[in-house]
């Protein structure tokens, strides 16, 4: 019986393998067409942008994509460089060092008291819709974040202390402040268009995409409007807006394409697809420098990197001590020995391969007037005899085992540093610092965590130090606002607290005087630089490539010496021009210039390629040909 | 159980249909389980994950804790977590899969964009490397030791070995970038060109196009996984007597292969095949990366460092889902091909 059955369902069985082959006859057949037909028609189509050569794109490469098109919503940088296209603001920043310039406001005034502040709005821009704009557009704009909601996640931190946004006539808007604020007037706020923001409420506005459809752009007053892409895409397309008020940019269209590593990217620029690239590391522009028409630097960025310490972590509830940090740590004369425990230069050469520049304090040299020097006999150099006769002043005496003790003769607990295992440049950092520490007797080893995870140890309190970077604005306050105790549980990631840095921080937010304010953040960084919270090891640069035989014109931001891309604002996107039309680059003499070309490689071989491709094409043929005649031919043999 | 002893040998072959039916609706009842189960542990999962989405994606754009309280509030992450789980259930049975923290856009959406692309790359390959796997197989075994059989064996288990996403970057240094003569041919990455219409005959040759090479460096990668099998349970049939039968009538040997020892090898091919299948929409997270695709595989690792927990929740559930599906197909055509499976 079981035999029986067995039996059958073989059969059955052979009967569908036999209905499956010959259905997979024609699967191949489709298969060899449709190869064929990608191969024919494929090429051409990857050939139509030499075609229509007449329109100027300007193609760059993201290593990161932009998480969201509404300025609402976005956080990455990549979507503030989307914003920067799109819309428009009201004040711009200097290529110099980014301090503010006009935009949508051509001038503005303050009244005395430092509580009312007029911007005073430029005539006959338009939407891209057509509509005028006009100082109303402004006021809804910041009226939508005072409001709360979702609106004052990115952005109510610029608008501190405001209270009231009027526009009493076209042209003028009006702030009311509840007392000073010194950030004003950079308001990095993309201004949007009332009449179509209008209809999205607060709830909508959550998971608004303000994404293009076909044939609708999106609406905005900036150089550029986004004409194709979404958020996670792999490609979004501007096209200039030729009425933009500071003048028509001089290409037609930039385009962005979203690499998920940046190896790829540049074999793009080099091949030719891409014109630009960022974010590439400093082996990869060492190798780009040698091609020919291509420029590659390692730009300033202003930010920096730091190791950090648990100057004290507590409850910010109930005051009481949190975690587990090494009390030498607490003593402020024992973290300021450190400081000259570190040879920076070192480090820039081996953990940062040669890009970036020794670090000193909290504010990056790119915003120079902001920036403190410390004075030779404070600043940290390396010296690790002057480490060790610091730490013997401050009671940490070296014991027999030649390691140094606490100043109450205990041994001293192994000071816990923790690498972000994403970053060579963390794990190298704190593996040299553990050797110099080692050189002073200070006991240390160096764990590698996760950044989410390091992110939860460093809330918990539970660890000594740790290594990792900020990126600082053009205004220092927010930087500066990380180390006050408030931030304590929030940003503060050192759990530094001093109230005297505190009454210094609250001090410059209200100071409407720009020298006075600039003293009182110089002298916040000098108490940063003793207290030692952080000892910060770099300045950071990005590395950039261009194709320079093809595109020409890029200022640096700060110039000299900064980035190409991703700066404030939307200028080098207005400045880029096609290689041949650079002239004098307007007389920005900092302005990247054309190279010539190499052989001209980028663009031959698309001939042969159509020929090889063939080739390959007629070879798919003939293979998938044989296939199907031997298949028939043998299909017949067994009937037979 | 004792009803289906009792009928069954009187009335066989309606018993035997009973059974069918039966094992059909244990196995599904299986797969809607192992569903419900999958659910509730990647709700919890992704929870014990360390990691704030507030604060890993508002680093230095959230200076204030009001802002980073505004941006929880908004995206529900400040509920207690029963009242999220509540919420994830709810949203998951009315087909919403909520908001992705990190792209601010319905998930659904999200990884319905996402997912033809990664069905479109690990598809193709999947079914190319059986096809072509499955022929070197069965050439291998049925000359083992011969020429063929060593440099195939050879050249599968060495890209087999090869990490996919540096083979992926040596065909883009050889084949999009070009070497020395050989100019470049393919697209270095990407879906489609910017300038065509993804949805026009134009676009979608562009889109097949710039699949080629991922297609390629995947199908190379996967081939072994056929070819091996294939080759190792032909190897078992070879011996059997009913090829000394199909031999002794006569047929050319190629028929004697062809419809004789492959059709009986191929059924260990079929269960890697229909299990892999399943794991099409899981997505080629490294491919992804190095040719800059925008599939399921890249937008579940990158939501995994946020935690983008809305979004892993979702992505899991697809990817899950697939494997369920296709293994409860597998099961099913099992109990039709062999009736051994069905107890």
């Amino acid at each position: 019986m079981l035999g029986v059955l067995v039996g059958l369902l073989a059969r059955l069985r052979r009967g569908r393998h036999s209905a499956h082959r010959t259905r997979s006859g024609p699967l191949v057949a489709v298969l060899a067409v449709l190869g064929l037909v990608a191969a024919l028609l494929g090429l051409p189509a990857s050939q139509q942008p030499a075609a229509a050569a007449k329109k100027v794109t300007f193609t760059v490469a993201l290593t990161n994509d932009a998480d969201s098109f509404n300025p609402f919503l976005g956080i990455e940088a990549e979507s503030y460089e989307m914003w920067a296209l799109t819309y428009d603001y009201m004040i711009h920043y200097s290529m110099k060092d980014m301090s503010p310039r006009p935009g949508l406001a051509t001038s503005w005034d303050t009244s005395s008291d430092g509580r009312t502040w007029t911007f005073h709005i430029r005539s006959g821009v338009k939407w891209s819709d057509g509509k005028p704009f006009t100082a109303a557009d402004i006021a809804y704009t910041y009226n939508r974040i005072l409001d709360g909601g979702p609106e004052a996640a990115t952005w109510a931190s610029y608008l501190t202390s405001v209270t009231k946004v009027t526009a009493p006539d076209a042209r003028t808007v009006v702030l009311t402040l509840k007392k000073p604020n010194a950030v004003l007037p950079l308001l990095p706020i993309p201004i949007i268009p009332e009449h179509v923001w209008k209809n999205v409420s607060e709830k909508q506005v959550k998971s608004y995409s303000a994404e293009p459809k076909p044939g609708h752009p999106v609406v905005g007053e900036g150089p550029f409007r986004l004409v194709e892409g979404t958020a996670g895409g792999s490609t979004y397309r501007f096209e200039a807006n030729k009425d933009y008020w500071g003048g028509a940019p001089h290409v037609d269209e930039v385009v962005f394409r979203v690499f998920k590593s940046n190896d790829p990217a540049v074999q793009a620029l080099v091949k030719g697809e891409v014109d630009f690239v960022e974010d590439i590391t400093p082996l990869q522009v060492k190798a780009l420098q040698k091609h020919p028409g291509v420029t590659a630097i390692n730009g300033d960025s202003p930010g920096f990197d730091e190791i950090a310490f648990n100057t004290g972590a507590v409850d910010t509830k109930t005051g009481k001590p949190l975690g587990d940090g090494n009390p030498a740590l607490k003593d402020a004369k024992f973290r300021y020995a450190l400081g000259f425990a570190i040879d920076r230069n070192l480090l820039i050469k081996k953990a940062y391969q040669g890009a970036g520049k020794p670090g000193t304090t909290i504010i990056p040299p790119a915003y120079s007037g902001y920036q403190w020097q410390p004075p030779a006999d404070v600043a940290f150099r390396f010296d690790l005899k002057k480490a060790g006769e610091l730490l013997d002043a401050a009671g940490y005496q070296k014991g027999s085992d030649g390691l140094r003790t606490m100043p109450d003769g205990s041994p001293m607990k192994p000071l816990r540093l923790y690498a972000r295992s994403e970053s060579k440049t963390s794990i190298d950092t704190l593996d040299f610092f553990k050797e110099w520490l080692g050189d002073i007797g200070v006991p240390a080893k160096v764990t590698a965590y996760e950044g989410n995870k390091l992110t939860n140890i460093i809330l918990d309190g539970d660890f000594d130090a740790f290594q990792w970077g900020w990126y600082v604005e053009p205004d220092p306050d927010s930087m500066l606002s990380y180390m006050t105790c408030g931030q304590r549980g929030s940003w503060s990631d050192s759990w530094y607290c001093n109230p005297r840095y505190d009454a210094l921080y609250r001090a410059q937010n209200a100071e409407m005087d720009q020298a006075k304010r600039t003293q009182d953040v110089k002298r916040m960084q000098e108490i940063l630089y003793k207290d030692a919270p952080y000892l910060v090891t770099a300045y950071n640069t990005i590395g950039e490539a261009v194709r320079s035989d093809r595109f020409a014109c890029l200022q640096p931001q700060p110039d000299p010496g900064g980035i190409w891309l991703e700066q404030y604002g939307a200028h080098n996107y207005l400045s880029v021009r096609p290689a041949s039309q650079a002239g004098d680059c307007d007389g920005v003499a900092t302005a990247l210039k054309p190279v010539s070309s190499s052989t001209g490689a980028a663009d031959g071989g698309s001939g042969t390629g159509l020929m090889v491709g063939g080739g390959v094409a007629l070879v798919v043929v003939l293979a998938a040909g044989g296939w199907l005649a031997l298949r028939r031919r043998a299909t017949a043999a067994d009937r037979a | 159980m004792t009803t289906t002893l009792v009928t069954a040998p009187t009335t066989s072959p309606v018993g035997r249909h009973r059974s069918y039916g039966r094992y059909l609706a244990g196995k599904i009842l299986g797969a809607v389980a192992s569903l419900f189960f999958v659910l509730v542990v990647n709700f919890f999962l992704f929870r014990v994950l360390p990691g704030d989405p507030a604060r890993t994606l508002g680093r230095g754009r959230f200076s204030s804790a009001a802002q980073l309280a505004e941006f929880r509030h908004t995206y529900g992450l400040d509920e207690s977590l029963p009242r999220q789980f509540v919420t994830f259930l709810h949203n998951t049975f009315t087909g919403q899969l909520g908001i992705s923290l990190r792209y601010r856009v319905p998930v659904g959406d999200l990884i319905w964009e996402r997912l033809w692309p990664t069905v479109m790359l690990v598809g193709t390959s999947t079914i190319l490397a059986t096809l072509i796997g499955v022929y070197i197989g069965m050439l291998g075994a049925w000359n083992r030791g011969g020429p063929f059989d060593r440099v195939s064996t050879g050249v599968t288990l060495t890209l087999y070995s090869m990490p996919e996403w540096w083979l992926g970057l040596l065909l883009i240094a050889g084949l999009a970038v070009g070497i020395g003569p050989l100019p470049g041919l393919f697209p270095t990455g990407g879906l489609h060109s910017t300038d065509v219409d993804p949805s026009s005959l134009k676009g979608v040759l562009d889109t097949a196009w710039h699949l080629t090479l991922p297609v390629i460096t995947l199908t190379l990668a996967y081939l072994a996984d056929y070819s091996l099998v294939m080759r190792s349970s032909l190897l078992d049939e070879l011996g059997e007597d009913y090829l000394l039968t199909a031999r002794a009538k006569g047929l050319r040997d190629i028929a004697v292969r062809r419809h004789h020892a492959v059709r009986n090898a191929l059924l260990p091919t079929t269960t890697i095949t229909a299990i892999n299948i399943g794991f099409v929409v899981s997505g080629a997270i490294t491919i992804e990366t190095v040719f800059s695709i925008p599939g399921l595989g890249l937008l579940s690792s990158e939501a995994l460092s946020i935690p983008d927990y809305w979004v892993l929740q979702g992505a899991f559930l697809v990817a899950s889902g697939a494997v369920i599906v296709a293994n409860l197909g597998a099961n099913l055509l099992y109990g039709l091909l062999d009736p051994r499976v069905r107890t």
